[in-house]
């Protein structure tokens, strides 16, 4: 087993930080890519809150609403776009939405 | 009115007739040559009044300021400029007069008019000019009217040639006169004309041999001695009234008018190979006069001839003598030129202008072994050249014969080696005149054009009267207005012995030369001296043709090979390396960039990743 240190829960944060801007670059489905990125969101909040425990302070634990709530609002501005894309071109992979190339 | 306002209105009334033609009447040539005709009249009032009673004047305005050089425009009005303005409106007037009944039926009358007017502007500004910039600027001006004009009809290929010709051959001669400007204003510090002279009087400044030289390149050009002489013939491609009035009497004589203009910055060796380049001239053109076959042409040489005697008695001239009081002592040689200008303008002026009666009569024909026994069908045409002729050739008692007698005195005094050289031409100006005189009005006519010729009507005789009197009585010195005195006054007069002698040379050559001429040519046939001297009369062909020939094994050869050298580096060098590398360079780097909107989501997520990277390389201190 991993030690119950700092370090451990860093290196879980920045594990899943690493998937998630994987998942960005490479899957080509768009709800696909939003789920990336929040699982990128989620890991920078692990690691907040990971820090806020070890050092006995209440900031990063507060951090989190913040970070919830940005995430909310992002996500429905961002499948709002992705439904109105959906229903001009009947599509959600992103290399097929490609009307900006030459 | 003041009179330097009177000369500022005899200077501007022409360009503004020039300036309404051209705006406004460029298809009603009759209304333009009305136009046109009305300012030449109203020069001729005012440059009347100002010559005979106006005063004489200085009058400037400051025009341009660079840093500490100021140019100005400015009118001199002194008794040099005074004769050159009354015979340059006097002949105006004539030929204006004349160009209505010549151009009737031309259609483009109305450019021609113009072209007229703002030929009379320019040469008028030439004449008033004060100082050597406002002068050039006047200079190249009628530079452009004399293409304009030459050009008329430029449907013939051959007349656009000749224009282009006489305005590159001109710009050769205004460069060396440019170059002798910045020269001037180098050392002198000035370029205004009664500035230069008061320095010459008070003797501040050094006396240099490339100025004088250098400005007479411009009068070398202009007024077409060797080696520029080779545009004035091909000249003749324009209207006859406009060989009349500027390849005759006014602008060719602007090349004389110059130099008696800086007769202040003249010295010896200067003034010694401005007469040779005139006497060489006066022999060479007279040579060639013999062989042409076009009226116009030999009076083209003739013209030529006239200049090389004028230039040659300017660089005769007694050396600037600057006087105690200030003021100068108009050389001898600057008189003796003035004054053969002014009854050469005269004389000049009505043979050409007989020439174009004659030609018109003859329905346009040119050649005067085409014509022939027109003294009993153009009688006032015939009266009115022969005159001409007559004072040409120095007739005694008429305009020619005083002032080319002025010449050879001087030339007896000065340079023997001249005076003989003058005197030889004077017997072959006499020669291809009476040639030409009697190939043209005796014997029978030699075609059907010249059978069915008749008189132009009243236009265009009255100007042949007019001059016809005044080249009898333009040598009569005595009845000069006195206003002329400044610059007649010092006319070279030979004295005692030499005035035997020179009056005995210039009737012997004048009988030589006539009688020569009326014994050898028939009132038939082809070119007598063609029938009985081919090798001569080829000689002389060659003599005429070889400068051109030069002139054009020149620009064919190095000129061309040379041109061709600088396009070959502007074409590859300029505009291709340096041009479309720039722009290639600049489409290299917009190829670049495009790159980074490829309109994929996933290529946009990778420049993303990029710039993260960089970014944290930059944190980290390692970039």
């Amino acid at each position: 087993m991993l030690p119950e240190t700092l370090n451990s829960y860093v290196l879980l944060s920045a594990v899943l930080f690493g998937v998630g801007f994987l998942g960005v670059l490479v899957r080509r489905n768009t709800l696909v890519i939003y789920m990336c990125l929040e699982l990128m969101l989620v890991a920078s909040t692990l690691a907040l809150v990971a820090f806020s425990r070890f050092n006995g302070t209440m900031e990063g634990n507060v951090f989190v609403f913040f970070i919830l709530t940005v995430a909310a609002a992002e996500v429905a501005v961002g499948l709002a776009i992705v439904v109105a894309l959906f229903r001009r071109t009947q599509t959600v992979r992103v290399d097929r939405l490609d009307s900006l190339k030459n | 009115m003041a009179p330097s306002h009177l000369a500022f209105l005899v200077l501007a009334v022409p360009a503004a007739s020039a300036g309404f033609i051209a705006l406004f009447l460029r298809r009603q040539g009759g209304l333009a040559s009305a136009v046109s005709v009305l300012a030449a009249l109203a020069v001729a009032a005012g440059a009347g009044w100002l010559s005979l009673h106006g005063p004489r004047f200085e009058a400037s305005r400051e025009w341009l300021r660079l840093g500490g050089l100021t140019v100005s425009f400015g009118i001199n009005f002194d008794d040099l400029a005074a004769l050159m303005l009354a015979i340059v409106a006097l002949v105006g007037l004539c030929v204006h007069v004349f160009s209505l009944g010549y151009m009737r039926d031309d259609e483009a009358k109305a450019r021609y008019f113009g072209g007229l007017s703002i030929f009379m502007f320019s040469m008028i500004g030439i004449v008033l000019a004060d100082n050597l910039f406002m002068m050039f600027i006047f200079w190249e001006l009628v530079g452009f009217s004399s293409w304009l004009l030459i050009n008329h009809w430029y449907e013939r290929p051959s007349a656009a040639a000749a224009a282009k010709k006489a305005f590159i051959v001109n710009r050769v001669g205004d460069f060396g006169f440019l170059l002798g400007i910045i020269l001037c204003y180098h050392l002198r510090g000035t370029v205004n004309l009664t500035d230069l002279a008061a320095q010459a009087s008070s003797g501040a400044a050094p006396f240099s041999r490339a100025i004088p030289l250098l400005l007479f390149c411009g009068a070398v050009g202009k007024s077409a001695q060797l080696p520029l002489q080779v545009w004035l013939p091909d000249a003749m491609e324009g209207p006859s009234p406009v060989s009349a009035l500027i390849h005759a009497a006014t602008m060719v004589a602007a090349g004389i008018y110059m130099l008696c203009r800086i007769q202040v910055l003249m010295v010896n060796p200067a003034l010694t190979v401005i007469m040779w380049v005139g006497t060489a001239t006066a022999l060479y053109a007279a040579l060639c006069a013999i062989v042409q076959s076009d009226i116009k042409r030999v009076l083209a040489y003739s013209t030529l001839s006239q200049l090389g005697y004028m230039v040659a008695a300017f660089g005769m001239g007694t050396y600037f003598q600057p006087q105690a009081d200030g003021s100068y002592h108009t050389a001898s040689g600057v008189s003796a030129a003035m004054f053969h200008l002014t009854t050469h303008a005269c004389f000049k002026a009505l043979l050409f202008l007989g020439a174009g009666s004659v030609i018109y009569g003859c329905h346009h024909e040119q050649d005067i072994f085409k014509m022939g026994g027109l003294a009993g069908r153009m009688k006032l045409t015939f009266v009115t050249f022969t005159i001409g002729v007559a004072a040409i050739i120095g007739f005694p008692f008429l305009a020619g014969f005083f002032s080319k007698d002025a010449i050879l005195a001087l030339a007896f005094s000065s340079n023997r080696a001249v005076f003989a050289l003058l005197a030889l031409t004077a017997i072959l100006t006499a020669f291809y005149m009476v040639r030409l005189w009697k190939i043209v009005f005796f014997g029978a006519t030699r075609s059907e054009a010249a059978a069915h010729a008749h008189e132009g009507g009243g236009v265009l005789t009255g100007p042949l009267v007019v001059l016809g009197a005044l080249s009898v009585v333009a040598g009569w010195r005595r009845f000069y207005p006195a206003a002329f005195a400044g610059i007649l006054n010092n006319v070279p007069e030979a004295e005692g012995r030499a005035h035997g002698i020179v009056l005995g040379v210039s009737l012997t050559v004048l009988l030589i030369g006539a009688g020569a001429a009326w014994a050898f040519y028939g009132v038939s046939g082809p070119d007598a001296l063609e029938l009985r001297a081919p090798g001569l009369f080829r000689a002389l062909g060659a003599l005429q043709q070889c400068f051109d020939r030069c002139y054009g094994w020149y620009v064919a050869k190095v000129q061309q090979r040379l041109a061709m050298a600088l396009n070959f580096l502007d074409v590859i060098g300029l505009s291709g390396l340096v041009v479309r590398g720039t722009a290639g360079l600049a489409g290299l780097a917009g190829l670049g960039v495009r790159a980074l909107h490829v309109g994929r989501i996933n290529a946009y997520v990778y420049w993303f990743l990029g710039g993260v990277a960089l970014l944290w390389l930059f944190a980290a201190g390692i970039l």
